[in-house]
């Protein structure tokens, strides 16, 4: 279980996160939604141990954040919202390449299987010969490779085809139900949101999130 | 590190063209300039041509010296064999040593030694002329001296006459001995006359130290490209952390370009005919060390990759001009030392120094992105 208390975070005098405690348990995919500025990817990126929260305490599967970073960041898989691969190689290239900098080891058979789940065929071609779509799909799969039990993404299909978030979204379900992966995910996309999160965090004081988000049946936790 | 070199490799074999071809640059392009030097040092000596009339050993001896003088090519010929050679622009100037010559030198006489002839091409007459001329103006200031040696005795009564033949062996001996005419100081130790005069006219290695700057320059850019892929996210979540990475992709790229910096040696020991010790190869793995070190530091300080290529250009001619490679500035450093140290070719230890500290200051650092 992901348990997040009481956690503040400022730029200069200005307060971005203040006071947030939520928890996200094993097979759950929890939404982030608010206006640009509100806080979600600093949240993210906070999450992720990319950023030291001001205060508070975090918690993943009772590894402290403060006191245990190394073995928690083990855990963690993050997608970040710029595709973050090499272009020159291949899928194949690629995968191999951040495996091999993984600590967990990975065939190349496993390696094309995680591909494959996901729709991702193209396993000799160069990334620079790729769609968009199917970009974001190996920036995923890098971020899998190590079987993380946390994964975050930050607007993982931004300026993609409807298909291939069709596709990413439902791999993530299966991830969820299948291996109990704990998902955060962030998206202007409402739809995409309610159709793929079992709950919903609204950050940010804009009531325009939390009116949309009313008219669906999703659990809606709101941060200021 | 296996991993490392795994992952490396696998750009290495998208990029090989360009690496091998940075890899090779400095020693193409050091092999380069030495043709290209030596090819110009046959083609600036002066066709002159020189007729001995006077067939005297001190004739001999002026032609001899004349032949030897470096940048001249002498051809010793007939008059009319000469001043043919002359209006065919063959040959850049005629001298003739005159009949009597020996004669007149010994009675102090300098007029009618020589005759000289010129083209309306002759480049080179004037400096030709005047070395010749000092030739026979040592050659008569020695006949004078000898002359007045004798009169001095003859006048002081002395129980010994010298002959003229025996003072002017002696002065010789004595100027050959003493260096009277060409004396070199230096604060440090310097090789010989002999090998100062047959140095080549370029330096292959201070050249190939150079295109190793650039080349070493220009191959750093990984630093930047890593940093622009935003590595550094993907790798707070491996088994390195994104410094130790660079670290590591640094010693690899270190050791590759050390097995080039081996075929080089072996490259010139062969065709070049250089001498290279092993405190020579030393001091290349110093040289090598230190500039890969510079070369990561200064692509930590670049996000555009044009701006790195045009500040890698622009270091590697500062290096050139302040090693006199460009631009004779022997005169000028001489009398400004700090000159050498400002040259990390010439003051290697000091260099290396540098950069290994900068390197610590830079790993131990605290990183501000990644918490």
């Amino acid at each position: 279980m992901l348990s997040v208390k009481s956690i503040s975070k400022s730029y200069g005098k200005k307060k971005i996160l203040d006071n947030m405690t939520f928890s996200v348990q094993h097979g759950e995919i929890l939404g982030l939604v608010g206006e640009n500025g509100a806080g979600k990817s600093t949240l993210l990126k906070i999450l992720a141990t990319l950023l030291k929260p001001d205060a508070g305490q975090i918690e993943l599967d009772q590894l402290s954040y403060q006191k245990q970073r190394a073995k928690v960041r083990k855990k963690i898989g993050f997608v970040p919202q710029d595709i973050v691969v090499w272009e020159n190689l291949t899928v194949e290239e690629n995968m191999l390449f951040f495996a091999k900098l993984s600590w967990k080891k990975k065939s190349v058979d496993e390696l094309r299987q995680l591909c494959l789940d996901m729709n991702l065929e193209k396993w000799k071609e160069p990334v620079k010969t790729l769609s968009g779509g199917m970009k974001r799909k190996l920036n995923l799969a890098i971020s899998l490779i190590h079987d993380p039990t946390l994964l975050l993404l930050d607007e993982p299909t931004v300026g993609i085809d409807l298909k291939s978030r069709k596709e990413i979204g439902a791999y993530l379900k299966k991830l969820a139900a299948d291996q109990g992966a704990m998902i955060i995910y962030i998206s202007h996309d409402m739809d995409e949101i309610t159709s793929l999160c079992d709950r919903i965090l609204c950050i940010g004081n804009d009531p325009f999130y939390k009116n949309i988000l009313k008219k669906t049946n999703k659990e809606i936790a709101t941060f200021h | 590190m296996k991993h490392i070199l795994l992952t490396r490799l696998l750009h290495w074999k998208k990029q090989w063209p360009s690496l091998l071809f940075w890899l090779l640059f400095p020693v193409i392009a050091a092999f380069l300039f030495a043709a290209a030097a030596n090819e110009m040092q046959s083609e600036i000596t002066v066709p002159v041509g020189v007729v001995v009339e006077d067939d005297t050993p001190s004739a001999h001896e002026l032609y001899e010296k004349i032949a030897q003088a470096p940048f001249l090519r002498v051809h010793k010929t007939t008059k009319a064999d000469a001043l043919h050679l002359l209006e065919k622009h063959e040959l850049d100037s005629v001298f003739i040593i005159l009949e009597g010559y020996e004669k007149k030198i010994r009675s102090g006489s300098r007029n009618g030694l020589l005759t000289s002839y010129e083209s309306n091409r002759s480049f080179a007459y004037t400096p030709v002329k005047e070395m010749i001329l000092s030739f026979v103006q040592e050659e008569t200031g020695r006949a004078k001296a000898a002359y007045t040696v004798q009169q001095l005795s003859k006048q002081s009564a002395g129980k010994e006459i010298w002959t003229m033949e025996e003072i002017t062996e002696s002065s010789k001996r004595i100027q050959s001995e003493e260096s009277l005419l060409e004396t070199d100081f230096s604060y440090a130790p310097v090789e010989n006359q002999a090998e100062k005069n047959s140095q080549p006219l370029v330096n292959v290695w201070e050249w190939w130290a150079i295109f190793t700057v650039l080349s070493t320059l220009l191959l750093s850019d990984w630093v930047i490209k890593e940093k622009k892929a935003r590595m550094h996210i993907r790798l707070a979540f491996s088994r390195y952390s994104f410094k130790n990475y660079l670290l590591r992709n640094a010693f690899l790229y270190t050791a590759l370009f050390f097995i080039f910096d081996l075929i080089a040696i072996g490259l010139f020991t062969l065709f070049l005919k250089e001498h290279v010790v092993v405190p020579a190869v030393m001091s290349m793995l110093s040289f090598r060390l230190m500039i890969q070190c510079g070369g990561f530091l200064a692509a930590q300080m670049f996000t555009h990759l044009y701006r790195f290529y045009s500040a890698s250009f622009a270091i590697a001619s500062i290096f050139a001009i302040i090693s006199g490679a460009i631009l004779p500035v022997h005169p000028f450093s001489s009398r400004h030392r700090w000159l050498e140290w400002l040259h990390p070719i010439h003051s290697v230890e000091a260099w290396l120094f540098a950069a290994i500290l900068l390197m610590w200051i830079w790993y131990v650092r605290k990183e501000k992105s990644i918490a």
